[in-house]
Formats: C-alpha cells, sequence, structure tokens
C-alpha cells in the first residue's frame, strides 16, 4: 500500500484528512472496517444459553397471562376487578403505556435520523423493533377490554349488513386509524431499513434453508448506485411522514381522555403532556433494552458511553417536560377557581391515591434528575436501574390518569374506588412476557444495529489519498472515548 | 446482458476507475457499495431519485380519501346532535392527516421498489456478494469488442478481481 501521506496521530487531524466522515474516528474509534462489523454484528445472531432462558421465561409469562385472559372470557368482565364508577382500569393503563413505549422509537429512528443526531445510528434499529412490539401489544389492550373481544372488528369503518357505522367524532375510532397507521408505518420503517442489512446477512449465511429465508427477505437487493438512490430518498421521506405521526399518535390517545368531561381529563394540555410522557417512557424502556444487550453482545465500542451520554440527556429534557406538565395541571386546577377540578388534584397528591402519585412523582421527576450529573449519565448500570424506575413511574402516571378521575368524579355518591384482581396483573405480566418474547426472536433472527449505518460512519478503505490513516488505525491509536473519559 | 465486474478494496480506486470508464464511454455502469456514500453519487452523477413526486401525488390522494370516508360516512348515516355540522372537518381532520401518512408512506415504499428494480429475482449476474461486506463493485454492460478496454481500465485502477459475466 502506497504511504506517501503522513501518519496522523489525533482525532483531529483524522478529522480534516478525511471530508465527508466528520466524526468517525470519535463515533466508533474501535471499529476499524467494513468486514469488523459484518462480523461483529453478524455475530450477534448465534443463540446462547441464557437467551434461550430469557426467552423461556417470556413465553411463561405470556402463557400467564393467556391463561388469565381465557378465565375472563369465561368469567365476564367482572373477574377484572371493575366496578362503577371504575369502569377503565388496568387493561387501558397498560394500553397507554405500551403505546407510550411505542413512541421512543420512532422518535429515534425517524426524528433524530431528520436532525442528523450521531447517536442515533447504535440504538435505532432496537428502538425501532421496540416500537413495534410495543404497539402490537398494546394493541391487544383495547381487545381485552371488550366483553366480548371477538367483535373488536366493530370499529373498522366499513359498510355491513347491519347499517352499523362508527362514529367518525368518537376519540376511539381516531384511536383505531392513529394506531393502526402508526404500526403500519413503523413496521414498513423497520423492514425497509433491514433490507441492506438482510442483503448481507444472505451474502454471509452458509446454512442453505437460512440463506434461502434472508434471500427471500432482502427482494433480491445488490447494493447497487440505483438502489441506494431511491431508498435514501424514500429512507427521508419515510422518516418525514413518521415524525408528525410520532405526535399525532399520542396526541389521539390523549384525546381519548381530553374529550371527556371528568375532572382531570379535560384538559389542553393533554396532548402535549402525552407525547412528552410518551417519549420519556420509550427512552427508558430503551435503556431497559439496550444495556443488557450492549453487555451481553459485547457491543460497547458500538453503543458508546457517548451514545449513552446522549440518550440520557434527552431523556433528563422529556423528565424536565413530564414535570413541568404535572405542576401545570395543578396550577390550572388551582386558578380555574372550579371545585371540582382542585378537589380532584387535592385527592390525587393527598387523599386516595396520593401512594400512586408520589410512586409517579419519584420516579418520574426525582430520580432522572440525577441525569445531571454527568458521571451517572456515563454509568450504564445507574442508568439501567434508573429505566426501570422510569418505566414503573410512567405506569404509575397512566393509573394515576385514568383511575382517580373516574373514582372521584363531580357528586360524592359518584365517589368509589378500585382494586384490580390477580386476572389484571396476570394479564399486565402476560403483556411483558409477549413483548419481550417477540423481541427475543428478533435479536436472533435479524441484526440489532443497521450495518449499512454503521459503515456509512467508519472511514471507508482508501488507496492512495488516506493511506496514512489506514495504517495508524492499525496501530491501535488510543481514543479519548477507549479510556471511558468524557469529550 | 454481457459485461466485465471489478471488485475493488478502495474506494478511491473505484472512484477513478469509473471516472475513466465513463470518459472513455466503455459501456452503462453500475456500482455495488457496502453502505451509499457520496464519492460515488457524485461520480455516477445520475438525477435525483423521483420518489418524492410519488410521495406527493399519493400524500395529497390519502388525505383527500381520508377525508371523504367520514364526511360519506356522516352523511350515509347521519347522527344527529343538535347545533353540531353532521360532517365536521376538524374532528375529520384527524383521520384526514392518518390516512394521508398511511397512502403516501406505502407507496413511498412502492415507488422505491419500482424504480430500483426491487424485488429482483436473481443477484447472480453481475453481482459479488463481497459488494454486501467491504468491497465495491463496478459492473460494466458492454459489446464483446469493448469487453477488453474495460478490464484493462479496472486492472489499471486497482481492481482485486476483474471477471467477464453475463
Amino acid at each position: 500500500m502506497a504511504s506517501s501521506a503522513t501518519p496522523s496521530k489525533s482525532v483531529a487531524s483524522y478529522n480534516t484528512d478525511l471530508p465527508n466522515i466528520p466524526s468517525a474516528a470519535v463515533r466508533f474509534p474501535a471499529v476499524r472496517s467494513y468486514e469488523q462489523v459484518d462480523r461483529e454484528i453478524g455475530g450477534t445472531l448465534r443463540p446462547t444459553l441464557g437467551w434461550f432462558a430469557a426467552l423461556g421465561t417470556a413465553v411463561l409469562c405470556m402463557l400467564i397471562g393467556a391463561t388469565a385472559w381465557t378465565y375472563q372470557i369465561h368469567e365476564g368482565l367482572g373477574a377484572a376487578g371493575y366496578q362503577p364508577p371504575v369502569m377503565w382500569g388496568v387493561y387501558i393503563v397498560t394500553f397507554v403505556f405500551w403505546v407510550g413505549i411505542g413512541h421512543a422509537g420512532t422518535l429515534i429512528s425517524a426524528i433524530l435520523y431528520l436532525f442528523r443526531a450521531g447517536f442515533r445510528t447504535s440504538i435505532y434499529r432496537v428502538s425501532e423493533a421496540m416500537t413495534v412490539f410495543a404497539v402490537m401489544t398494546a394493541g391487544l389492550f383495547p381487545i381485552l377490554h371488550l366483553g366480548r373481544p371477538w367483535k373488536f372488528f366493530y370499529l373498522i369503518p366499513y359498510p355491513n349488513w347491519r347499517l352499523i357505522w362508527p362514529n367518525p367524532k368518537s376519540p376511539l375510532v381516531w384511536d383505531v386509524f392513529a394506531i393502526l397507521t402508526y404500526l403500519t408505518i413503523s413496521s414498513t420503517f423497520l423492514y425497509v431499513g433491514l433490507i441492506p442489512d438482510i442483503a448481507i446477512l444472505r451474502d454471509r449465511e452458509k446454512n442453505p434453508i437460512r440463506k434461502a429465508i434472508f434471500a427471500q427477505l432482502a427482494l433480491g437487493w445488490r447494493n447497487s448506485d440505483r438502489e441506494w438512490r431511491h431508498f435514501t430518498r424514500a429512507y427521508l421521506f419515510l422518516a418525514a411522514f413518521a415524525t408528525p405521526l410520532v405526535l399525532s399518535v399520542h396526541s389521539v390517545v390523549s384525546f381519548d381522555f381530553a374529550m371527556a368531561l371528568a375532572p382531570g381529563w379535560h384538559a389542553t394540555i393533554f396532548p402535549p403532556y402525552f407525547v412528552a410522557g410518551a417519549i420519556f417512557s420509550g427512552i427508558g424502556m430503551v435503556f431497559t433494552i439496550a444495556i443488557p444487550l450492549r453487555k451481553a453482545f459485547k457491543l460497547e465500542h458500538y453503543i458508546t458511553l457517548n451514545d449513552l451520554d446522549a440518550a440520557a440527556k434527552l431523556c433528563l429534557f422529556t423528565s424536565s417536560v413530564v414535570g413541568l406538565a404535572y405542576l401545570t395541571e395543578f396550577q390550572v386546577a388551582w386558578m380555574s377557581g372550579n371545585p371540582f377540578e382542585q378537589n380532584y388534584f387535592w385527592n390525587r397528591v393527598f387523599g386516595q391515591w396520593a401512594w400512586a402519585a408520589w410512586i409517579m412523582l419519584l420516579c418520574n421527576c426525582v430520580l432522572p434528575l440525577s441525569l445531571w450529573s454527568q458521571k451517572l449519565r456515563r454509568n450504564p448500570l445507574w442508568l439501567f436501574i434508573l429505566s426501570l424506575f422510569i418505566n414503573l413511574g410512567m405506569w404509575f402516571e397512566r393509573f394515576v390518569i385514568v383511575v382517580p378521575s373516574l373514582s372521584h368524579e363531580f357528586e360524592p355518591w359518584q365517589w368509589g374506588t378500585y382494586r384490580p384482581t390477580f386476572v389484571d396483573y396476570s394479564i399486565l405480566l402476560g403483556s411483558f412476557g409477549w413483548f419481550f418474547m417477540w423481541f427475543l426472536l428478533f435479536i436472533k433472527q435479524l441484526p440489532v444495529m443497521a450495518m449499512s449505518e454503521v459503515k456509512e460512519i467508519i472511514p471507508p478503505r482508501m488507496r492512495l489519498a488516506h493511506a496514512g490513516l489506514e495504517h495508524d488505525l492499525t496501530e491501535g491509536t488510543v481514543y479519548p472515548d477507549d479510556t471511558g473519559a468524557p469529550h | 446482458m454481457q459485461g466485465v465486474l471489478g471488485a475493488f478494496h478502495e474506494l478511491d480506486a473505484a472512484v477513478h476507475a469509473i471516472e475513466e470508464l465513463k470518459k472513455e464511454r466503455v459501456g452503462d455502469i453500475t456500482v455495488f457499495t457496502p453502505t451509499p456514500r457520496h464519492e460515488l453519487e457524485h461520480v455516477m452523477a445520475h438525477p435525483p431519485s423521483k420518489v418524492r413526486v410519488y410521495t406527493l401525488v399519493f400524500g395529497l390522494l390519502g388525505v383527500t380519501f381520508g377525508y371523504w370516508i367520514p364526511v360519506w360516512i356522516s352523511d350515509y348515516w347521519p347522527i344527529v346532535v343538535g347545533g353540531k355540522a353532521i360532517a365536521s372537518w376538524v374532528p375529520f381532520t384527524i383521520l384526514g392527516f392518518e390516512v394521508m401518512v398511511l397512502i403516501g408512506g406505502l407507496m413511498t415504499v412502492y415507488a422505491m421498489f419500482g424504480l430500483a428494480h426491487v424485488p429482483r429475482l436473481t443477484t447472480t449476474v453481475g453481482y459479488d456478494p463481497r459488494f454486501s461486506g467491504g468491497h465495491f463493485g463496478v459492473w460494466v454492460v458492454t459489446d464483446a469488442d469493448r469487453m477488453d478496454d474495460a478490464m484493462s481500465i479496472l486492472r489499471k485502477h486497482g481492481a482485486e478481481e476483474v471477471r467477464r459475466d453475463r
């Protein structure tokens, strides 16, 4: 190899040497070639004992949920702990929770793509898959909530012989449109992004059966300039469509509440409040999933501390927005002069549901304040623990929204309580089992990281102009990120 | 279809080979790259993708259809509520928007498939599995009498392997 260029010694000189890839050496300093990307990320597809154990646990949880649902279908909805006036309970709470989880995926894959946020590359595939499986999970809950789940198709607008039409002015019909669109576009976005990576797997695979499956899924993708030219445009436009879709879906979910006249629900703050909460909870779940994956698959040099740091800042920001929304709700109630609203919010924090509200405030507003510390933002163990609290806190946020409003409406004779039963808890557990079952199956069949996008950041092998780079990288220069130090 | 296929391990070598092949007008060139590279985009100098036209047209059709569904439903089976319009444009905007995204998004992908000639039934001619890994490929479709020219240009610029394919 010609080596007339002087070998560079610093990140800065690499950056000036390599137009078009301004931060390659900073983003993935330990990733040096396209072949390494294929080998390491492709290598995550081999099943391990730990994976089988995790999959078995997820399937067991799912079966517990399925059994509880069968029991509920036999016994009726009373088995789920519903009693007047609280006729929306754990199922609606969990529905909103899972739709919220599904939001970070599209935020990370679409919105951060449009904003060219670098840390997106290593975590967006995980987030997109999470989105699809979370929305699939959420979609089960309105059906579970129906006493007769086999009639779920009544919500779909098509001319039928009974001449019964859904009411297009109802938020529940908006929900059907919004969530089905979101599921379709998210799945399409995930699949389109996967095509070049499936082509890599097709070309590397030795097993003829898997190779044939990958060949079908890759649709004959060849990495030609024609394919990339249209692919990059289509991906951009899909991202542009998906961005307002993210904002619209949880706004529509919030209308399920905001369009009703119950105290605590009928507020114009709900759409932004729900969207911020959804993104916050989704990022929490990304940490819950990505941090163990990073460790188990030895991908620390792809999902770097810088990436976690950047995602943690986003988490802190959305936590602050959510905290502000909580305070604004109280302020609006205080200044409204409406005794029902004031009484409801007083009851939320000091009355019947104080325990749930304080869990919510602690997990969503107080603990995330730790992310002001850069040391904690760069501590994967703390981020993982915090993410579990965020998941818990965001489930309780939805509980605090749904249940107290229904249990404490206008007149004292309407007031009541709600106590979930083992059926609710089992189905809640089953939903986690269902979600993680799909996710675990995904990570062993398809790459958890976008190989072709990671390659976009890696400096390509050059023959003449950057011969010094090749030399220096193989020598193993130490970069700031190798030491884990912030920069 | 017959031609010459060159496999390069270095990006700049592939770019220089394409520059010379274009200059000599040896034949139609297709380049394979593991990841999109601006260098290759510039040297190939293709016009912008027409995907955006499909996105716009089907997005507009989608929003029209998305408004039409609830208006038609409301008109066909009116739910009369005192003082409220039967076809209410404001809430129907939600359905209009969602259907716009659905149809516009899906048709963007179908347009991409159509324009990129995907799905493709075979990848055997003018392709090598290395092109999804770490190599750049240059496939030149040319007449039998220009094949030697193409091969010598590819070799001159450092192709790791050059072969005829059909």
